[in-house]
């Protein structure tokens, strides 16, 4: 059984910038059960796009979303430009959830969203740096950051979904 | 100009290149990723940039240059 992760960690919506260098309409994500995933399109782990689109149409009209977050800190696996990625996302997985233009999620210019979300433990503790690509964070409805969830967790792994489910009650 | 060396022989300050060809000089080396012991990651964490490069212990990495003693 997984439990959600203790936090007092809040995340602030406004002012995110959008992939096509608009803001993010904060109305996308306010009050929703938000599942922040840090994507790329070269990554052996792109694929799971499939499952993250899944999520979004499974529980997108109960008030949760995707919110992908374009990075290219991860072996320059996410070289593209804007109209790139997202010709890539609609076209090669029918994505249909918001993205942020791309983010640095580690380092010194790490963006404020993940300033607080790195300062989340995962299920073993660990809270920092983000590992890698795909990494997943469950934010509820409140701003609240429910739970981290590492690269390898699969989108519909029932640690994620008990969690969105526990998030829309 | 590269060469290419074993991964476990890449010392701090070394320039690596990634196969998207960034480059990255190496602060920090963490063993395992992904959990995976079979593989180091190369990160440059610097006023420049943030970057990670994994590549398989037994495996080799393109070298651009040298740590500077």
């Amino acid at each position: 059984m997984h439990e959600a992760t203790p936090t007092s960690e809040v995340v602030d919506w406004d002012h995110l910038p959008g992939l096509n260098g608009q803001p993010l309409d904060s109305e996308q994500l306010a009050g929703k059960a938000v599942l922040v995933v840090n994507v790329a399109s070269k990554c052996g782990l792109t694929p799971q796009y499939e499952g993250l689109e899944r999520l979004q149409r499974t529980y997108g009209d109960r008030g949760f979303t995707v919110l992908g977050v374009p990075c290219n800190q991860f072996a320059g696996q996410e070289p593209g430009t804007p109209d790139e990625i997202e010709d890539f996302c609609r076209t090669t997985y029918e994505t249909t959830f918001p993205m942020t233009t791309k983010l640095e999620v580690n380092g010194r210019r790490r963006h404020p969203l993940y300033q607080r979300l790195t300062a989340v433990p995962d299920a073993a503790g660990k809270a920092g740096e983000i590992e890698w690509n795909f990494e997943k964070f469950l934010v509820a409805p409140s701003g609240e950051v429910l739970a981290r969830f590492r690269p390898t967790v699969a989108p519909e792994d029932e640690r994620i979904v008990e969690q969105i489910e526990r998030a829309l009650r | 100009m590269t060469t290419t060396v074993k991964a476990t022989d890449v010392r701090i300050g070394d320039r690596l290149r990634t196969g998207t060809g960034l480059e990255l000089t190496v602060t920090r080396i963490d063993h395992g990723l992904l959990g995976r012991p079979d593989l180091l990651s190369f990160v440059e964490d610097s006023d420049e940039q943030w970057l990670k490069m994994p590549a398989p212990r037994d495996g080799k990495v393109e070298l651009v240059s040298r740590a500077t003693q």
